[in-house]
């Protein structure tokens, strides 16, 4: 039994990518040696090299890359680095690999941060020498206006054609100045629907079972945006509310299902779902294949609730001091390939907003309403207001239900 | 930290200057250290205590004392992390003063040993120590078996004010052992031995002779046990499903989800003094009528 429960938890380890919002198992278990790298980034100690390396590599290198790519990148001298600041695994080693080897660039760096709010702590904190990120789309405007972020020429990004519209130009990025969208998810209800029979398909739902008869068998992330949706849009209000009235409102009803919670937990959910000390889970799509994969845990849905919920979009974005613009565009034009793009989504399992990349996915990914809400789920969806993140009268609530769990 | 009552080093004389040298030698890497990683920034956080939070997150330049009126309304952090450290450093005292002792008077030639074995599970990451509780603990294994002892299906250990404290004492353990096992080696048996001639029991012994002498580990240890658990996160994060708000909690979320960096420093500021303040009682209280016999621990005059 026991060995079983280990070999089983293992496994799902194993197979798990590491979950892109989990902050305690990147910041403690890869974050060190990220930080480490961070510094090493900044004080450019492994950048002086490039300069010493004759500059006839380039031009091998560009000849190389005119006659495998035919796109815009081909007249620029590639550089054979690349710095990208990203989340932990969110794309793939096999991509990077093949993209080191079509464009002669030597060192691809992947340094990580485990939040956006780190992201802009390290940037802060002066860490330069990197090329690229991926802010979530809500953040973009506050790194344009503090300078962290360079416009980008979308003439030297021709893939970004295959971009879906319904993606483009939104609050964060009105004249789409900034960034290519890399892909999205939402925030929803995870559930074992072999223990949980009642169908779920609402906000409300989940919360009276919660609140009744699965009391104790709840999971939220630990993740104020996210677990703040669910009252307000179970009471029609918007998510990025910072109106006092309807945040009181928010506030009775999370107070009243504190004692309800089993875990504050954003980084080890998936295992609470899986021992079934947990079935039903305020989350991320991200441990969702991993668990339908696992026979024993097959039976986990997600479901997107229907008065609406957060919808999020990570983005690549370039830094205004990019050491390597040239590789940058390079990869950007690169990973929006549709072979390519395809790839990177069977392997984050988050949805992507190319167009020709869904239409080389596998059925299974395609017509999972989890990754690709259908329409009507979609118009509901409601993406964060960054000027309400850190909203006083939000973290009051915030902080009022996090001591009221107790324990 | 001094750890030990500090005999008056005997002057030679002569060399005077080159002694100065020396010590400004010995003492300089340390100095600059502390200097640049311990003062300086810790003039930050006091200095952002004061600020006000900037548009876009973070510290913009001010003076006000308004953090420091939030901080005050909002004590129940500080509390709840005073009394899991509290908690935390007495059960680890308990589980390791005889285990010290066991290791300093009777492990015999296996000493070595021993104190290898206890400093092993220390190569490998603190996270994954954590983590693997989580099995250890879980339904599948002793929560599971615990809960079918007492025919209660809904039993767990995970999520609860214990499997915290058993998280904190096995974490911070090796952190009390090895100043009381090294106080307690150097031991003189022979003061036992009188103690048991001239008619003393076992706990007598115990009381007036072996606990005075390993009272200046004693006191090290538990400072350097209760600081950490004082700041603690991860462990009630993992074992304790993120279920109590401690003061580590609260910090993260001003740095982080806030973003309102004065206030998260204001209550480090407070943090700070709420320990040193602590520390000055317990060190105060070890202390009553041993300074005037100039045994005094941490920091004693000799007389």
């Amino acid at each position: 039994m026991a060995d079983q429960d280990r070999d089983a938890f293992m496994a799902r380890l194993a197979r798990t990518k590491v979950n892109r919002r989990s902050f305690l198992a990147a910041a403690g278990l890869i974050g060190g040696g990220a930080a480490l790298a961070a510094c090493t980034g900044s004080t450019g100690g492994t950048q002086a090299p490039a300069s010493a390396e004759p500059s006839a590599a380039p031009s091998t290198v560009a000849s190389a890359a005119e006659s495998t790519a035919p796109t815009a990148a081909a007249s620029y001298a590639i550089e054979d680095e690349l710095w990208m600041l990203n989340w932990s695994g969110y794309v793939d080693p096999g991509n990077m690999e093949a993209f080191k080897a079509e464009y002669g660039v030597k060192n691809f760096q992947y340094d990580i941060f485990a939040n956006n709010e780190e992201l802009l702590a390290k940037l802060a904190g002066g860490a330069t020498g990197y090329d690229m990120s991926c802010p979530t789309a809500e953040f973009i405007p506050q790194m344009a206006e503090q300078g962290y972020i360079q416009k980008l020429d979308f003439s030297r990004i021709p893939n970004f054609q295959y971009i879906d519209k319904a993606v483009l130009s939104q609050k964060w990025d009105p004249n789409n100045e900034y960034h290519v969208p890399k892909d999205f998810g939402t925030t929803g209800i995870l559930y074992r629907s072999k223990i949980v029979k009642e169908p779920i398909t609402s906000w409300k739902e989940f919360y009276d079972l919660s609140t009744g008869k699965y009391s104790g068998k709840v999971v939220l992330v630990d993740s104020l945006g996210d677990v703040l949706a669910m009252p307000l849009k179970m009471l029609g209000f918007s998510i990025n509310t910072i109106d006092q009235g309807e945040l009181a409102q928010a506030q009775k009803l999370l107070t009243d299902l504190a004692p309800h919670i089993l875990a504050l937990d954003s980084d080890t959910y998936q295992d609470k779902l899986a021992s079934e000390e947990a079935v039903l889970c305020l989350g991320w799509t991200g441990p969702l294949l991993a668990l339908r994969q696992d026979p024993k845990t097959a039976d986990t849905k997600y479901v997107v609730p229907s008065e609406g919920t957060m919808f999020w979009l990570d983005t690549w974005v370039m830094m205004a001091d990019a050491p390597h613009p040239n590789a940058t565009y390079a990869w950007f034009d690169y990973v929006e390939r549709p072979a390519v793009q395809a790839k990177e989504t069977e392997y984050t399992g988050y949805g992507t907003p190319n167009l020709e990349a869904k239409k080389l996915l596998s059925p299974d990914l395609l017509n999972d309403p989890s990754i690709f809400p259908p329409e009507d789920v979609m118009k509901n969806l409601e993406g964060a207001d960054p000027t309400v993140t850190d909203n006083a009268d939000r973290i009051a609530v915030w902080t009022a239900f996090k001591s009221s769990i107790g324990g | 930290m001094a750890t030990a009552l500090t005999p008056t080093p005997a002057r030679t004389g002569g060399g005077r200057a080159k002694s100065a040298l020396l010590t400004g030698a010995l003492l300089l890497p340390a100095s600059i250290w502390y200097l640049f990683l311990l003062v300086l920034p810790m003039g930050f956080v006091v200095a952002f205590s004061f600020g006000e939070k900037a548009r876009n997150g973070g510290y913009t330049p001010a003076f006000t004392l308004d953090n420091y009126g939030q901080v005050m309304k909002g004590a129940d952090p500080f509390l709840e992390s005073l009394k899991l450290a509290t908690a935390g450093t007495f059960l680890t005292l308990l589980v390791a003063l005889p285990l010290a002792y066991f290791l300093a008077t009777r492990a015999g030639s296996r000493k070595g040993l021993f104190v290898l074995l206890l400093v092993i599970p220390f190569w490998t990451s603190f996270l994954i120590r954590t983590y693997s509780w989580l099995i250890v603990l879980g339904r599948g294994n002793l929560g599971g078996f615990i809960g079918g002892l007492l025919g209660d299906p809904n039993f767990r250990l995970l999520g609860t004010p214990g499997a915290i404290l058993l998280g904190l004492v096995y974490g911070y353990l090796p952190l009390m052992i090895f100043p009381l096992y090294v106080t307690l080696e150097r031991m003189d048996r022979s003061l036992i031995e009188a103690s048991k001639d001239l008619g003393a029991g076992r706990w007598a012994t115990f009381r007036q002779i072996t606990l005075p002498i390993a009272l200046p580990g004693l006191v090290t240890g538990s400072i350097l046990v209760f600081i950490p658990m004082m700041g603690e996160y991860v462990i009630p994060q993992i074992l304790g499903y993120g279920r109590t708000f401690l003061i580590g909690n609260a910090l993260v979320l001003d740095f982080l989800e806030a973003r309102n960096w004065p206030l998260g420093s204001a209550k480090a500021v407070v943090l700070i003094a709420t320990m040193l303040i602590t520390i000055s009682v317990y060190v105060w209280f070890v202390n009553r009528g041993r300074q005037a016999r100039g045994v005094g621990v941490l920091g004693a005059r000799p007389p």
